[in-house]
């Protein structure tokens, strides 16, 4: 008994590091790791996954917005996007087919995964020039840069697009039961030009309001088993504070490398998963 | 006082009590056994499930404070999914 906490807790430390650093929930980590090594039913580890991703979000959170890394307004702006989006998701969640689902956002990553690797030698997206509703809701930031040793000053563009795209990985979220990070990351990158480390802070900082609707209602359906979830939660809760300390140290471009292998990956699961008998 | 350091005050306040309930709720179940031990678990994590929460919230407050209607209305647009997710997933 001890020994499975343990090896739990050493599991859920590693994914709170990996999800730190890359704007996700570690769920990729967490639910194959406790049903497959440990044979836990798939609900409970879902359950498990989906507290946890609250607390990379709150842990890594905590460094990001003391670095102004994560920015306030566009989470605030997106998050319209991902909470009604989560919302519909569950309402129609039963009346979908889930292999057209899966081969549809499995195609969509596949196509945000390789747009990534086309931009993978930029640091910084270069002059981006701001949208109107962008200027009207005062979304460009600044931050400290560690590395680069420099204040940078961005904009933000394309935003109502970014909001749709939000409405719909919210969406995803509420479908598939999976923690939506990895739609969010290419969303504020790619679509809405921002720098890549504001991107996966700032989607880092959204994750746990749209994995609270979700835990809430695994905690109602007494899903949550506190032996497991319990050991879980405080391992990424101290890999995600350690996770946060190493991003602002690393270079976007070595972040981009741990990102773009993980979304291709992601995109082949969910295109299997569609064609999959 | 910007926005930022108010909520990453909030979210450090909840993540340490949170991660101090589930530290004595682990630690007691696996020395002691006793029953009474997971419900430590159990609090840490309502802890942590509310903190998000919060989190809108104050933001709301906090931009309500500063008459920046627009974002005070989307936090309440946040707010009223999260009750209305929850609301309905009791009910499915």
């Amino acid at each position: 008994m001890i020994m499975t906490t343990l090896e739990i807790f050493l599991i859920a430390i590693t994914a709170g590091v990996a999800g730190a650093i890359l704007g996700l929930g570690g769920g990729i980590i967490i639910v194959p790791a406790l049903t497959l090594l440990f044979g836990i039913p798939i609900r409970t580890a879902v359950a498990a996954s989906t507290v946890s991703i609250i607390a990379t979000s709150t842990g890594a959170a905590v460094a990001y917005l003391n670095d102004r890394l994560s920015n306030v307004r566009v989470a605030m702006w997106l998050e319209m996007g991902t909470a009604t989006g989560a919302l519909t998701g569950a309402l129609v969640a039963g009346y979908l087919n889930q292999r057209v689902l899966f081969l549809m956002f499995g195609v969509l990553l596949a196509y945000s995964g390789y747009n990534m690797f086309k931009a993978r030698k930029a640091e910084l997206p270069g002059e981006v020039l701001p949208d109107k509703v962008s200027q009207r809701l005062g979304l460009a930031g600044s931050y400290h840069d560690h590395v680069l040793n420099a204040r940078v000053d961005y904009q933000v563009t394309r935003s109502i697009l970014g909001l749709i795209i939000m409405y719909f990985s919210g969406a995803a979220a509420g479908l598939m039961g999976i923690g939506a990070g990895i739609f969010k990351v290419p969303a504020m990158d790619q679509v809405m030009r921002m720098p890549f480390k504001a991107s996966t802070a700032t989607s880092n900082f959204m994750i746990g309001v749209t994995a609270a609707s979700g835990a809430v209602v695994y905690f109602v359906r007494g899903d949550v088993n506190p032996l497991i979830t319990g050991p879980v939660v405080l391992g990424v809760l101290l890999g995600a504070l350690v996770g946060a300390r190493l991003m602002v140290r690393m270079k976007t471009t070595t972040i981009r490398k741990l990102f773009i292998p993980l979304i291709i990956y992601t995109a082949v699961m969910m295109m299997y998963k569609g064609v999959s008998p | 006082m910007p926005i930022e350091l108010i909520l990453a005050r909030l979210l450090r306040i909840g993540s340490i009590i949170a991660a101090i309930l589930l530290a004595i709720g682990i630690a007691a179940t696996l020395l002691t056994g006793a029953a009474y031990a997971p419900r430590f678990i159990t609090a840490g994590l309502v802890v942590l499930l509310a903190t998000p929460i919060m989190r809108v919230l104050v933001a709301g407050l906090v931009f309500f404070r500063e008459r920046d209607w627009l974002f005070t209305l989307f936090c309440l647009v946040v707010l009223c999914s999260l009750a209305a997710g929850v609301l309905l997933g009791q009910v499915g």
